[in-house]
């Protein structure tokens, strides 16, 4: 008796101990509770690290940024405005129920509908008409020629008709039901999201029995769960922690450049900065090396122009930016009182004040007058889009287009119509107009290097850095960080 | 006795009224969350739609009468960055905070009152000097500091406890720690001078003359009597405590009601700030009211002179 239980118990100790480690869950400590997991109503990081999971969108970008099928696995434009998808015939809801054309069509109509309220509306409002030709056929059609199209799918989610008509937009959102690699287990509100492995995917669900994203706020506080091991994944990473996490052995940061660009933004139309000669004076000043290496030192990389690698339209050949702060002097020297007019430099909290600080302190040493004003976010927002009278003389940002098209960038920053913009160069509307319209990527792209070049010529704006993105990570987890800032599941794996 | 109430009951109704009112106004003074609300390629359009769709078209005074009359129809409303009714929002976030005051207000008396009472009955020995510099000590750590510190200590050198979270009991201990210092700090302090005051009465020195014993003196009269203003300072550790829960629940990722007003005032969720606002606005009434009607039940004069 006494030997068969431990035959008994040994083998269970045997089955215990060969238990696949890669089966093990996944804990990843989020900035904020996610604020919707419908993933049509809210546009943040901390929605999308979670909803991407549950939901496929009609197209994706793979990790090295192409665009490649979900959904859709073909597609083909019929005329200018209108492209044919044909769509998987083997995806189903979470619920069972098969996924088809007229799902689709839904998530079309869905999130182009004004009423409903999408914030990302302005991203599909070009998409004119849905139509479902049979199950697996849809047909889209804009409203002109629009070829960042596809770059604005890749961040449609399949919301399921039926499931929505049924229960509403509300409840919808407390449990949401979708097609994708994980399905939704609970919410925790204000504690954790937790999602368990969709056994019936048709594709590659990743290694994770279930995953739990939880809100914990204090960056500190992150880092501690990773080294105490009660965390695998962390976002929100800055150099500090980094280098912090250096040297231990069960944990690694990881990074990669994203699709957002920081540029400091000029008043065009008010002194200082009205002068071209004192904006190529601001342009020598600043040391954008030392700000990416010194200050930041996640991997950013200086840009000259509004777009980066990561982005279509991205022109190579745009020289670098000359930080020659003597130069800058000399300039200023002779423009001395034009120089010295008061400027302001509007700021917020979200953006990093070192970079602020460190900029205010570059002009300032080569003889302009830049006070620093920091609002909230709301009211920062509101200063840069006013009308050039009543904006402020300079403004740090950092754009995200979410669609890694130049269009997304250059038009709200540059583009006369757009309020963004402090620029207005008619030469310059036209070849922005141009790239936006046309289907020929060539022309786009001639569009945009001529684009780009005019506006390093004339200092319109003074593109910075390509923005870098940190996640700390136990050392067991393989996770490949990309642009778009997204965290797929199914794109992970425990090593050995 | 009822008309001191009512009028209490009146005093209160008009606080509160005062709280909302400004609460509303000053959160739009500086605009709406429109902008926060869209992605950065939104356009004027898309803002318009936005604002029409949250109301925020409307003149203020509009939204504020409209906003009055679902208070007094205790409408709460629905959060629009969160998508759920703030009713709902507030109640799972409620317990949370009142399990991390309550473990907290634990720790202050546990620790505090006995510290109180030991420096005070072993006044300039070297001990209650101690004792005075731990107290110090409590009183001076900011939160966020200790906090990160503790988490530093036992979750990640020891490993004794979760760095942050809920859920079990060894969840709450770091967090009650934290917040409950000052506080403890406190107590220990007004028991140290409360029972100082008492030991120079007459009835302790007849009660020693008698022979009563240390212990039993202690017991029995000291803490007894010292314990009315350690009482009353209760009714303002609780207002302290909602106070430093903002700081302590964003540290240990705590999903209370501080963490949640944070939050909401950073995303301009209006519904949700300005509910929180209020209950804390009725919490802190309430308790002043409870110490008033407590202090009347003890001590006649109060009521006397309030009904005069």
């Amino acid at each position: 008796m006494t030997m068969k239980f431990n035959i008994l118990l040994a083998s269970v100790a045997a089955v215990a101990l060969s238990a696949p480690v890669f089966a093990k869950d996944l804990t990843v400590d989020l900035s904020g509770e996610p604020s919707s997991l419908d993933p049509q109503l809210q546009w943040n990081p901390d929605s999308y690290y979670v909803y991407r999971n549950i939901f496929d969108n009609l197209l994706t970008r793979d990790n090295s940024g192409e665009i490649v099928s979900q959904i859709a696995t073909s597609w083909e434009r019929i005329s200018d405005t209108e492209t044919v998808f044909t769509l998987r015939d083997d995806v189903v809801f979470h619920d069972g129920e098969k996924l088809t054309a007229e799902d689709v069509v839904f998530s079309v109509k869905r999130i182009t509908d004004p009423e409903f309220g999408s914030p990302q509306l302005g991203q599909f409002n070009q998409i004119a008409a849905a139509e479902a030709v049979d199950d697996v056929t849809v047909k889209l059609t804009t409203d002109g020629p629009y070829p960042a199209l596809m770059a604005q799918l890749v961040k449609l989610s399949i919301v399921p008709m039926h499931v929505v008509e049924a229960v509403g937009n509300e409840a919808f959102n407390a449990a949401p039901i979708g097609s994708g690699p994980y399905k939704f287990e609970t919410w925790d509100r204000g504690i954790s999201v937790s999602l368990v492995q969709n056994e019936n995917y048709w594709g590659e669900t990743g290694p994770f029995d279930s995953a739990t994203f939880r809100a914990v706020p204090d960056a500190a506080t992150r880092l501690a769960n990773l080294q105490a091991g009660t965390a695998d994944l962390v976002v929100g990473l800055d150099s500090d922690g980094a280098a912090q996490l250096a040297g231990q052995g069960d944990v690694q940061v990881l990074s990669a450049p994203t699709e957002r660009v920081a540029y400091l933004g000029l008043n065009l139309d008010k002194p200082p900065f009205n002068d071209v000669e004192l904006r190529k004076a601001a342009s020598m000043a600043i040391d954008n090396f030392g700000i990416t290496e010194g200050l930041l030192g996640a991997g950013e990389i200086p840009m000259a122009q509004l777009a980066s690698p990561a982005h279509f339209g991205y022109e190579e050949r745009i020289d670098p930016w000359i930080f020659d702060p003597e130069g800058a002097k000399e300039i200023v020297s002779a423009k001395a009182d034009l120089a010295a007019t008061p400027a302001v430099f509007a700021t917020a909290p979200v953006f990093d004040q070192r970079i602020v600080q460190a900029l205010q302190q570059m002009l300032n040493d080569v003889g302009f007058n830049i006070s620093i004003s920091v609002t909230d976010m709301p009211t920062y927002l509101n200063i840069v889009r006013s009308a050039p009278e009543e904006n402020a003389e300079l403004s740090f940002g950092r754009w995200s287009c979410a669609c890694q098209d130049a269009d997304g960038i250059t038009y709200p920053l540059l583009h006369s119509e757009s309020a963004w913009s402090r620029v207005s160069d008619e030469k310059l509307d036209v070849l922005l107009d141009t790239a936006r319209v046309s289907l020929d990527a060539e022309v786009r792209q001639e569009a945009y290097a001529e684009a780009h070049k005019i506006v390093r010529d004339n200092y319109y704006v003074l593109p910075m850095y390509q923005a870098a993105v940190l996640y700390g990570a136990s050392s067991d987890l393989t996770f490949a960080p990309t642009a778009n800032e997204s965290m797929f599941l199914n794109r992970m794996a425990w090593s050995e | 006795m009822r008309l001191f109430l009512l009028n209490r009951l009146f005093q209160a109704c008009t606080t509160a009224f005062g709280v909302l009112t400004l609460v509303f106004f000053i959160q739009r003074l500086t605009g709406d969350p429109t902008a926060l609300l869209l992605p950065e390629t939104a356009t004027q359009e898309d803002f318009e739609a936005m604002r029409k769709t949250l109301g925020f078209d409307r003149p203020l005074i509009e939204q504020y009468l409209s906003f009055l009359g679902d208070m007094v129809q205790f409408d709460l409303g629905k959060s629009f960055i969160q998508n759920a009714p703030v009713a709902e929002i507030l109640a799972s976030r409620i317990p949370q905070t009142l399990q991390l005051a309550g473990g907290a207000l634990v720790v202050a008396f546990a620790i505090g009152l006995p510290l109180g009472a030991i420096m005070a009955l072993q006044r300039g020995k070297w001990i209650s000097r101690w004792i005075m510099g731990f107290v110090l000590a409590c009183q001076s750590m900011p939160t966020f500091w200790s906090g990160i510190m503790m988490i530093m200590v036992f979750g990640v050198w020891l490993k004794w406890l979760p760095p942050s979270g809920t859920g079990t009991l060894a969840h709450l201990v770091m967090p009650s720690i934290a917040l409950g210092l000052l506080s403890l700090a406190t107590y220990a302090r007004i028991t140290r001078s409360a029972v100082v005051d008492e030991l120079g009465r007459d009835y302790i020195r007849s009660a020693r003359a008698r022979g009563v014993k240390t212990p039993r003196l202690v017991g029995k009269h000291l803490l007894r009597n010292s314990a009315i203003p350690v009482i009353s300072i209760t009714a303002l550790e609780v207002s302290q405590l909602l106070a430093g829960a903002v700081i302590v629940e964003t540290v240990f990722a705590w999903p209370g009601l501080g963490q949640l007003t944070v939050q909401s005032i950073a995303s301009r969720d209006f519904a949700v700030v300005q509910a929180v606002v209020l209950l804390g606005a009725w919490v802190t009434i309430f308790a002043n009211l409870l110490a008033d009607i407590l202090y009347s039940i003890i001590d006649p004069r109060v009521r006397l002179g309030t009904s005069l």
